[in-house]
């Protein structure tokens, strides 16, 4: 197998994440955590990252029935939520966070419904990405960890 | 990274509810040759000191469930524990007035740099060097 080529088809397809928007550098940050002692730190912190935010966004999903225009519970959920998401730097996820924070300040249901599907949508496409990303760097092996996107 | 040991290690207490953020913040606090323990909310945290627990550092997210960050940093004080040394984190901005008033030494918004965090151990060590 071509290690050298999965490993560049690895930070290809990180650097993409980056120029789309999807990750910032918090996430090289959890990367350079990672050493010989924890060498699959970067992919723990992102499963569990998946396994809280699908929680909590099952948590607001039934604040937004059971509680309507309980504008302060939706959005203490959704500061939880976007807390993570700054932790490993998932950026449009975090910006959707944000978006719906806002339409909670302003008192605009139609708003946060729109924003929470846009939440949703963000989680789904992030969590597909990342997963093949750490697939292709387990495939290519260890020397396959942290590299700076562009570098 | 500068080394860590100059002939003392921190210990630190973190707060922190959110698993996410509490892991990251361990792995840290273990790159940087730093003891720590975990508390999972402001009670956690207080219960601990009531055990007799000293630290030299306390890191606290501000909402939590049970007992907030600030309304802890609140008792710790009470108690007497003016030594060590609290810092308030949050992803808001708003939280530094409540862990300031609370008593907390410095507000770190989220998510922290590891080099922050460095620099706040490095000036730890040193006064607890300092003491003897």
């Amino acid at each position: 197998m071509d290690y050298s080529n999965l490993r560049r088809q690895a930070a290809s397809m990180k650097k993409s994440l980056f120029d789309q928007g999807y990750l910032d550098e918090q996430f090289c940050q959890v990367e350079d955590l990672q050493d010989e002692a924890s060498p699959n730190f970067a992919e723990e912190v992102i499963t569990l990252f998946f396994k809280d935010s699908a929680r909590l966004i099952s948590n607001i999903e039934q604040a937004l029935e059971k509680y309507p225009k309980d504008f302060n519970k939706w959005d203490a959920y959704m500061q939880q939520l976007k807390g993570s998401c700054s932790s490993i730097g998932a950026s449009r996820m975090k910006s959707e966070c944000m978006s719906f924070r806002e339409f909670c300040g302003q008192g605009n249901v139609e708003g946060c419904m729109k924003s929470f599907q846009k939440v949703k949508r963000e989680h789904g496409v992030l969590r597909q990405k990342l997963e093949a990303y750490f697939q292709l760097l387990r495939q290519a092996g260890p020397a396959g960890a942290a590299t700076r996107p562009g570098m | 990274m500068a080394s860590m040991n100059q002939g003392s290690v921190a210990r630190a207490l973190v707060i922190e509810d959110i698993n996410v953020d509490r892991v990251i913040l361990l792995r840290m606090l273990q790159k940087l040759n730093c003891e720590a323990t975990v508390a999972r909310n402001g009670k956690e945290a207080i219960d601990l000191f009531l055990q007799g627990k000293t630290f030299d550092i306390v890191f606290s997210d501000q909402e939590m469930p049970v007992m907030t960050g600030p309304e802890a940093v609140t008792k710790i004080r009470a108690m007497g524990a003016t030594e060590v040394k609290i810092v308030g984190l949050s992803a808001d901005f708003g939280g530094m007035e409540a862990f300031m008033r609370a008593g907390a030494d410095v507000f770190v918004p989220k998510p922290m740099k590891l080099e922050t965090l460095e620099s706040m151990l490095q000036d730890v060590i040193h006064k607890k060097n300092m003491r003897g």
